[in-house]
């Protein structure tokens, strides 16, 4: 293998509410380039599940359960959510 | 204490979980299902949780409180699934030696409850199914 060609990593990422039902999955898995950022990931997201594109200023991504910046750097061990506005309570 | 469960919500058993003999006050908060919602009637609301993570935000929130008030004890129990209009969502609770405390507490609890911690609701009625409009997490 060429030294110079990142691995894919294949990140898990769950879905909740309004988005699980948009996509019709609780869980799906994007393969990407090793060392993704946050914003890529969603970026991989939106050109895989095109549905979710208008909903694409609605949404945040957690990971490990917090809420983090686009420039974070995510791997398949991460916990990663798309998370809808919340309306507990 | 917080807890997220799909059983009935229990006042009685947060009241003998706030029980301390140095509170002169408890303050209780409880949300029910109303029967109407923006869109019109509601006949139930199904409540949905990211578990893990709306645990560690309601841990936060308690402890943000108890930083901020002198409080004897906390409960906050959030119920998630299928609720028929008027069962209870949501009990708060807090004691604490004076009322001041309490009120405060209580009400900053629920506040940001409502806006930081990822539950989501559906409201059902025999016409429409409607996720509720909210708030996007900081």
């Amino acid at each position: 293998m060429r030294s110079d060609i990142p691995d894919n990593d294949k990140i898990k990422v769950r879905l909740f509410a309004i988005l699980r039902e948009m996509v019709g999955e609780r869980e799906i898995t994007i393969t990407v380039p090793a060392g993704i950022t946050v914003n890529h990931l969603n970026n991989e997201i939106l050109n895989k599940y095109p549905q979710l594109k208008s909903f694409s200023n609605k949404f945040i991504i957690s990971v490990n359960c917090k809420v983090t910046t686009g420039d974070t750097i995510i791997t398949s061990k991460d916990e990663i959510a798309l998370l809808p506005p919340v309306s507990g309570g | 204490m917080i807890s997220i469960t799909n059983k009935h919500l229990s006042l009685q058993e947060v009241m003998r979980q706030l029980e301390d003999s140095s509170a002169g006050a408890l303050s209780i908060f409880i949300g029910n299902v109303r029967n109407r919602g923006r869109s019109g009637n509601v006949s139930e609301i199904y409540y949905e949780a990211y578990h893990e993570m709306a645990e560690d935000k309601m841990k936060e929130i308690e402890n943000e409180a108890q930083t901020k008030w002198a409080i004897k004890k906390l409960v906050t129990i959030h119920r998630i699934g299928n609720l028929k209009a008027g069962e209870t969502s949501i009990i708060i609770g807090v004691s604490s030696e004076h009322r001041h405390e309490a009120f405060e507490a209580c009400k900053y609890i629920i506040n940001n409850v409502k806006t930081r911690v990822p539950i989501w609701k559906k409201e059902i009625s025999k016409e429409s199914q409607k996720w509720a409009d909210g708030n996007l997490l900081e």
